[in-house]
């Protein structure tokens, strides 16, 4: 420990005043969090501060979304193995699957960190710890072939456009992440969309290209034929309940197993990092709306009106993007009724753009970020509720 | 007797709270004023170093209105003038003589002569016994006019910051001086006297169950007059209340029926890191050396009079103030901690839920560590959460940097109770309570020019 004070004390100088990494300062001031607490003492009243920091905030979702991510290894290895036709072993799937998505981490770190730290540097604002947990979900949310160079871009555009354009974190209204993903979405709809692109084909070469375009649970859940449920058509396909439960189907690297979202959601609300209202009120949007159009099925409709509304909840990104996209404090509303109704409408417009809108299967994607930009909205109403509530004090 | 229930505000499990006995300490050598820590006001010396004063001649009076005077707690020698950055006065140290002190006698008003004294009558005595003082108007805590009547005197009999004096310790035995000060303050504003104790206090409430008018149960700061009113008040025209400290009423019911300036003070002495918890009856403006010894200290502590949330930080030299009763030693915490992101924190003090010390029972060390570094708000809404008078302090402090007075002033600044719970829990470490004391000082230097 005192090695590492003392190395940390020796660089300082560098970083501070006239060294000449003066301009890098938030970097050294970051590096030197993970370490150690800062020593700082308050000047006036009040005299004690809580020991929650914005740092422990964040990172606590970082530990939260570490089993998507290890989940997200071994299954990216196990769509490939059995696309290929490979024995089903469990190293050798995850050293596989590792090998897919650390590059894909590491260039969504590299990336969603340097810009913040050219950002931070010209604006001498110290590092916001939010770009790590961008820089993390970032990458779950791709699909397992996305090109190294396509990440790179998202993540910049994310990082660059989604938040520093408007000022850095705080000042952000669209999740970084999202608008990264958005971003790619639009501008690479070949690599991004499709049967193909969710499986990593392994031994390149050596197997056919058919083998390893099994449709996602979401392409066959629009296209389910008139004569089936929904749920009969997954379950032929292989993807029963339990299944899409824990999230063994091809799917964005990090976002299939519903289970490991809902630990995760369950413990930041515990915790209280994430709200519990914007979570219940996802929930309750996609359930409520779920039903809503099992009414409207019948005779000769399409088969998804009438899919159990729990399936939405399961199949493809909503459990991800409720547990840790939504929940994002900072491009959500801030007051808790606003809060209800944000997370309502996420709910009801995820299943709705799903339902009605075949070309964007995912919709929670875009839901958020459609209820981000409404975000102040509904906190500028709820405000001017509650100040008509109040005795003016003028 | 009305039951409030405030559900926001937070409950420290504090380390350091004081026993329940009450040490009587000597007359100290030297007792001192400190002009400086009475907010708004503007003062004008009246006496010079070396100059000889009485137990109640006067120090110095508020440029604002002369009539707000200021009296020595002490007969002696003026010691020192100790001045400021812009020659702000900090403290006028008085060398105490030994016995017999001098003292100024003033005319006492007997609980008969109470029944019949006109209002302006009493004012003038109050204000020529140099206890305007004790009076202070919301939302500004500054002294009021004295012509006006205010729509209600608030008395909270405690303060549930800790850690100050217990009323069960400062009432014993002042029954009848408590019984006659709210018969003073009925002359001041008939029918409007507001009397409150903590729901927890049951001993008091036993005791001085009938004047009470409110029991409040809640955390801190519920007690506190501005969160009372907030929720008493029905309309806009009650904003101007007034309200006096338990202790405050005592001494100023002393100075009227005794015809003597007060100087008994009951000052609790805690927090983890003070050699003896305790309280003591002190002279008011004694030192602080008095009530805590040095020797017996470990070096780092910090000294905060009045309290961790409110209170301000002191060498061991210096004094207590007019309004503080609480002296708090604490651990300065300025050491960086290993790890600390990483720490389960089994004892580590924290709003959130973050930390184990969630499920630890016991009472923790705070320190006066900032535990974090200034980061933009995250709209966690924690400051939101505990805000006793339910303001929304992140959008109150935006509007304040954009300079959008209407908007702040709209979204109930005024109101604010000036806890400091704000800044506390705020993972981001902006100083949301210190702005807002900042620009309700301002937002009232600013109307006292105005010609209204
Ligand atoms: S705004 Fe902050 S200081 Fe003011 S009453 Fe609310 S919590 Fe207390
Ligand atoms: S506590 Fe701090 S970070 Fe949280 S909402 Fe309030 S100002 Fe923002």
């Amino acid at each position: 420990m005192k090695a590492i004070r003392q190395f940390f004390e020796n660089q300082r100088r560098h970083f501070e005043g006239n060294g000449p990494l003066a301009p890098l300062e938030p970097f050294y001031e970051a590096m030197e969090r993970v370490f150690f607490g800062t020593g700082q003492v308050t000047g006036q009243a009040p005299h004690a501060r809580d020991s929650l920091t914005v740092q422990r905030y964040m990172m606590l979702v970082i530990v939260m979304l570490l089993p998507c991510l290890f989940f997200g290894m071994y299954n990216v290895g196990l769509q490939s193995f059995k696309a290929a036709g490979h024995p089903l072993d469990f190293w050798p799937m995850m050293v596989f699957g590792a090998k897919i998505v650390l590059p894909l981490v590491i260039i969504s770190y590299l990336f969603g960190f340097g810009w913040e730290i050219v950002f931070s540097a010209i604006r001498k604002h110290p590092i916001s710890e939010g770009v790590f947990v961008t820089a993390m979900l970032f990458p779950l949310t791709l699909p397992p072939t996305t090109p190294w160079w396509q990440a790179a871009l998202g993540i910049s555009f994310g990082v660059v456009l989604g938040k520093e354009v408007f000022g850095g974190t705080g000042r952000n209204f669209l999740n970084p992440a999202l608008t990264g993903r958005a971003f790619l979405y639009f501008a690479y709809p070949i690599q991004m969309s499709g049967d193909a692109v969710w499986t990593a084909v392994y031994n390149h070469g050596a197997q056919a290209v058919d083998a390893v375009t099994a449709a996602t649970p979401l392409a066959l859940a629009t296209t389910a034929p008139a004569s089936q449920t929904v749920e009969q058509t997954l379950a032929a396909a292989g993807y029963d309940f339990s299944t899409l439960f824990l999230g063994f189907y091809p799917d964005s690297i990090g976002a299939s197993s519903a289970l490991l979202c809902l630990i995760g959601a369950v413990v930041l609300m515990i915790i209280g990092v994430a709200s519990y209202r914007i979570i219940l009120g996802d929930i309750i949007g996609v359930l409520a709306l779920g039903y809503v159009l099992n009414l409207f099925a019948g005779e000769g409709s399409a088969p998804y009106l009438g899919m159990n509304p729990f399936y939405h909840l399961i199949i493809g990104g909503t459990a991800f993007g409720i547990a840790f996209m939504t929940t994002d404090p900072v491009s959500a509303p801030d007051t808790h009724a606003a809060r209800w109704i944000y997370g309502f409408f996420i709910g009801a417009l995820t299943v709705l753009i799903r339902v009605f809108n075949p070309a964007f299967p995912e919709g929670i994607m875009l839901a958020i970020l459609f209820m981000n930009v409404f975000a102040p909205l509904l906190d500028h109403l709820v405000i001017r509720l509650r100040i008509r509530k109040r005795i003016p004090n003028i | 007797m009305q039951k409030l229930t405030i559900k926001k505000g937070y409950r420290f499990r504090m380390a350091g709270a004081p026993a329940d006995d009450l040490i009587v300490l000597p007359a100290p050598a030297r007792v001192a004023v400190l002009p400086e820590r009475v907010p708004h006001i503007k003062p004008r010396l009246l006496v010079k170093k070396g100059d000889q004063v009485q137990i109640g001649s006067p120090l110095f009076e508020d440029k604002r209105n002369p009539r707000f005077k200021f009296l020595s707690p002490g007969g002696g020698t003026i010691h020192d003038i100790s001045f400021g950055p812009r020659r702000v006065i900090q403290a006028i140290v008085i060398d105490r003589k030994e016995t017999p002190e001098p003292e100024t006698r003033f005319q006492a008003v007997t609980e008969n002569q109470l029944a019949q004294i006109e209002r302006q009558e009493l004012v003038d005595r109050i204000l020529d016994g140099g206890m305007w003082w004790a009076f202070r108007e919301l939302p500004f805590r500054d002294l009021p006019a004295p012509d006006g009547e205010p729509p209600f005197i608030l008395i909270s009999l405690n303060a549930k910051e800790p850690f100050q004096p217990s009323p069960a310790v400062y009432l014993k035995d002042q029954e009848q001086l408590l019984a006659y000060g709210l018969k003073a303050l009925n002359v001041l504003a008939p029918g409007k006297v507001r009397v409150f104790a903590d729901a927890s206090e049951s001993s008091v409430i036993e005791k001085a169950g009938q004047w009470l008018t409110h029991v409040v149960s809640g955390n801190y700061p519920c007690d506190d007059p501005a969160t009372v009113l907030y929720r008493i008040k029905s309309d806009a025209s009650q904003n101007r209340a007034w309200f006096v400290a338990g202790q405050d009423l005592l001494a100023l019911a002393h100075l009227l029926r005794e015809g003597r300036y007060p100087i008994r003070r009951v000052v609790a002495v805690a927090g983890s890191a003070a050699p003896d918890r305790r309280h003591c009856h002190i002279r008011l403006g004694a030192p602080l050396s008095q009530m805590v010894e040095d020797a017996r200290l470990h070096g780092g502590e910090r000294f905060v009079v009045g309290g961790l949330f409110r209170g301000y930080s002191s060498d061991s030299d210096g004094y207590v103030g007019f309004y503080e009763t609480a002296v708090n030693v604490v651990p300065e915490g300025g050491e960086p901690e290993f790890l600390a992101l990483f720490n389960p924190g089994v004892s580590r003090p924290s709003y959130s839920r973050t930390f184990l010390s969630r499920l630890n029972p016991k009472a923790l060390v705070y320190n006066c560590n900032m535990h974090g570094d200034l980061r933009a708000c995250i709209a966690c809404m924690h400051c939101a959460d505990v805000c006793p008078v339910d303001l929304l302090p992140q959008m109150i402090y935006k509007s304040i940097l954009a300079e959008e007075v209407e908007e702040y002033l709209e979204l109930g600044l005024l109101d604010c109770v000036e806890c400091g719970l704000c800044s506390y829990v705020c993972p981001s470490k902006i100083e949301l309570s210190r702005t807002f004391i900042a620009t309700k000082a301002a937002y009232a230097k600013e109307q006292a020019v105005k010609p209204d």
